[in-house]
């Protein structure tokens, strides 16, 4: 079996045995290549109110590789309007690129984003939203990302 | 134990956890469920034996164990475990290295490679790192450096003399070339420096020596001859007439066609051109038995000598923008799908306690986990650059023309050599000059005579090489087994950095440290010193189990 689906699986475990942090829950995980969960702001944010959904992408040779996270953008999920969130999804956080390592896991990712999310005063998209959105790859880990900020 | 000052070691944790692949393993897996939960302290003892007879007829998963989220089967063989940083943090050895392996291979995040993500502690490495191994590094960043300082000035030339300034330049490439590969004097008969008395096929041949060059580097193009090109040169008449006379091309003597002596030395360049391809190939076949043999791996990795570099992407700046990468090699990805179950199944064999890679999936994280193809990975992803590539394929003719100089000096003191090169210091005085095209060979002979005649000609040519050729020292010759003494060393310099880098991945070791300035209380102990026995009852600590200690 491969390494990532027994971690993946020990992560579903956790999930299923000690439940999600408030405001995350697990959509569905029906395999161990894609798993979709939702993240809401709590308290008094921008993003009260809002529901998003992020999706989560393995390969085999995940927690040693990063998984390839993006928020939903379909006719029931938007992208938050966030300075580190393009509109089709794509999250420009370190943790999700140079910053990863194994000992964080899907949930911890959740909760990294949920921060991201309830520390923004100001909705707005970032500066280069549209230049980025006509050429990015369809998998956001093939981007090469420029952390501009130490803040995410 | 009971000593105060005593600092407990990973191998003191009734459980572990792996940080990385989040297996656990417990102290003894039998005492998984003698040990009781906290919360029920007053179980008796046939309710303790109760799940522990469960325990051995079903599945260890499915047992309803309130600490374990999936309970584990002793590990066959045990994996080690390491305890590399100032937390609490543990892994197996063997994820950590993965780890540390995977993330070195990648400039931006080889400075986390080595820290620990919850304290930040500096992993310590201990490996087989000879001095030999780390100049061959230092050497191997230098000549990255210089090939990224030539990616920028090529790119920066390509673009602006692209168009007529490219041909002429590569033109001018090309006559410098074969100056270099045929020496001077050689040079100075075919081709001269005077571009008006070029032959006509010199305007086709020279501009295309620099691209042949940089595609026969790439694997794509492995048969594209690189000695040949030269070679062709020894057909050709000399640009320069040394009498003004008829043509030079042809000779008024007899009907006799032109003959050398039937064996000559040095090879003449038309066999030297068709052998060129078996040369080539029988060097490349024993080249990769020694690199299994050294590396002892699979013909695989072996294989890929020589066209490795087809594999990488070559960043023209590696941290640059998406659009400045030039991805080249068409066959990327079905040589890396090949690669993976092969070398997935090399990995099994070794049998090094390691899980070999799965070949499902795909993706380019999906890489062997051998250590020689990952040795091979992390050399490449260093050689990768696009200026190192092409600027060593266009030092070629440099190089075989100081390898055939300094073969010359050595001639100097060795008659054997200079009997092998078969160096002459001067031209031989008249050069014989051949018919080969429309020559009147004579009123006397029939049609067919003077095809026969013309045959031999072209057969002697073949074996004995041309007049013009076997006059002047045969510089070509000694650049050419210059070149292929150079291409050997540069092999083997390769495999010896290939070999010490893998030799040094698998001598990995990392330090392992003990629990010193860890609050003992937090951790979960085998046997935990007294004073955490006072506090167990206030925090929700399992018992020791006093039967399981032998």
């Amino acid at each position: 079996m491969a390494v990532s689906t027994r971690r993946l699986q020990k992560e579903l475990t956790d999930i299923k045995r000690d439940g999600t942090p408030v405001g995350i829950e697990l959509l569905s995980a029906d395999d161990f290549a894609t798993w979709y969960l939702s993240v809401e702001v709590l308290g008094n944010t921008v993003y009260e109110g809002e529901k998003f959904a992020l999706k989560f992408r393995f390969d085999s040779q995940y927690p040693i590789s990063a998984p390839a996270v993006q928020f939903v953008v379909d006719g029931q999920y938007q992208a938050p309007i966030h300075p580190h969130v393009y509109s089709n999804g794509h999250i420009c956080a370190s943790i999700l690129s140079t910053e990863w390592s194994p000992v964080l896991s899907v949930v911890s990712v959740c909760v990294t984003i949920q921060s991201m999310l309830a520390s923004c005063k100001k909705k707005e998209r970032p500066p280069d939203n549209d230049r980025y959105v006509s050429r990015a790859p369809e998998n956001p880990k093939k981007t090469q990302w420029d952390f501009h900020d130490d803040d995410v | 134990m009971t000593d105060p000052q005593w600092v407990p070691t990973v191998q003191d944790l009734r459980v572990k956890l792996c940080y990385i692949c989040r297996e656990e393993e417990r102290y003894d897996s039998a005492s998984e469920y003698l040990i009781l939960p906290p919360s029920l302290p007053g179980l008796t003892l046939p309710s303790r034996t109760e799940p522990l007879a469960i325990s051995l007829d079903i599945p260890s998963a499915r047992l309803p164990n309130p600490t374990s989220h999936l309970a584990q089967d002793p590990e066959d063989p045990p994996r080690a475990w390491t305890h590399p940083c100032s937390c609490t943090l543990v892994a197996h050895e063997s994820c950590l290295l993965e780890w540390i392996k995977s993330a070195q291979q990648d400039s931006s995040r080889a400075g986390n490679a080595l820290k620990c993500p919850q304290c930040g502690a500096t992993y310590e490495l201990e490996s087989d790192n000879p001095r030999i191994l780390r100049l061959l590094n230092a050497v191997n960043a230098g000549l990255s450096a210089a090939g990224k300082a030539a990616t920028v000035v090529g790119f920066v030339g390509l673009t602006a003399t692209f168009g007529f300034t490219l041909y002429v330049v590569s033109t001018s490439y090309g006559a410098f070339a074969v100056k270099e590969f045929l020496g001077e004097e050689m040079y100075n008969v075919l081709l001269t420096d005077d571009p008006s008395v070029w032959p006509w096929h010199a305007f086709i041949h020279l501009p295309i020596i620099p691209f042949s060059l940089i595609l026969s580097r790439t694997r794509l193009f492995d048969t594209f001859p690189i000695v040949p090109l030269f070679l062709t040169w020894s057909s050709s008449p000399p640009a320069r007439a040394t009498s003004p006379s008829s043509s030079l091309w042809t000779f008024n003597r007899t009907g006799a066609p032109y003959a050398p002596p039937p064996l000559s030395w040095p090879p003449t360049p038309i066999m030297g051109m068709i052998l060129f391809p078996f040369v080539r190939i029988t060097y490349r076949r024993f080249f990769n038995k020694l690199t299994r043999f050294v590396m002892g791996t699979h013909a695989d990795a072996a294989s890929r000598d020589g066209g490795p570099i087809r594999r990488v992407i070559w960043a023209l700046n590696e941290n640059g923008p998406a659009p400045l990468r030039v991805r080249i090699g068409a066959n990327i990805q079905p040589v890396a799908g090949q690669a993976v179950p092969r070398a997935g199944g090399a990995g099994a064999q070794d049998g090094q306690g390691e899980p070999a890679v799965p070949p499902e999936g795909e993706g380019n994280n999906n890489l062997p986990d051998d250590p020689a193809a990952v040795a091979e990975r992390t050399l490449h992803v260093t050689t990768s650059s696009l200026g190192r590539f092409v600027g060593g394929a266009l030092l070629v003719p440099t190089i075989s023309n100081r390898m055939g100089k300094l073969l010359y000096h050595l001639s100097q003191y060795l008659p054997w050599l200079r009997a092998f090169l078969a160096i002459r210091d001067r031209p031989a005085n008249v050069p014989a000059q051949v018919g080969l095209f429309g020559a009147p060979v004579g009123n006397s002979h029939s049609p067919l005579r003077q095809i026969g005649a013309h045959l031999a000609t072209g057969i002697n040519i073949m074996f004995g090489g041309t007049p013009t050729w076997n006059a002047q020292d045969p510089v070509w010759w000694r650049n050419t087994v210059g070149l292929g003494l150079f291409v050997f060393a540069k092999d083997c310099v390769r495999l010896l950095h290939l070999y010490l880098t893998k030799r040094e991945l698998e001598s990995r070791k990392v330090k392992n440290r003990s629990f010193a300035g860890v609050d003992i209380r937090e951790l979960d102990l085998i046997n935990p010193p007294p004073e955490s026995n006072a506090s167990s009852t206030t925090e929700p600590q399992p018992a020791p189990a006093p039967d399981v200690t032998a």
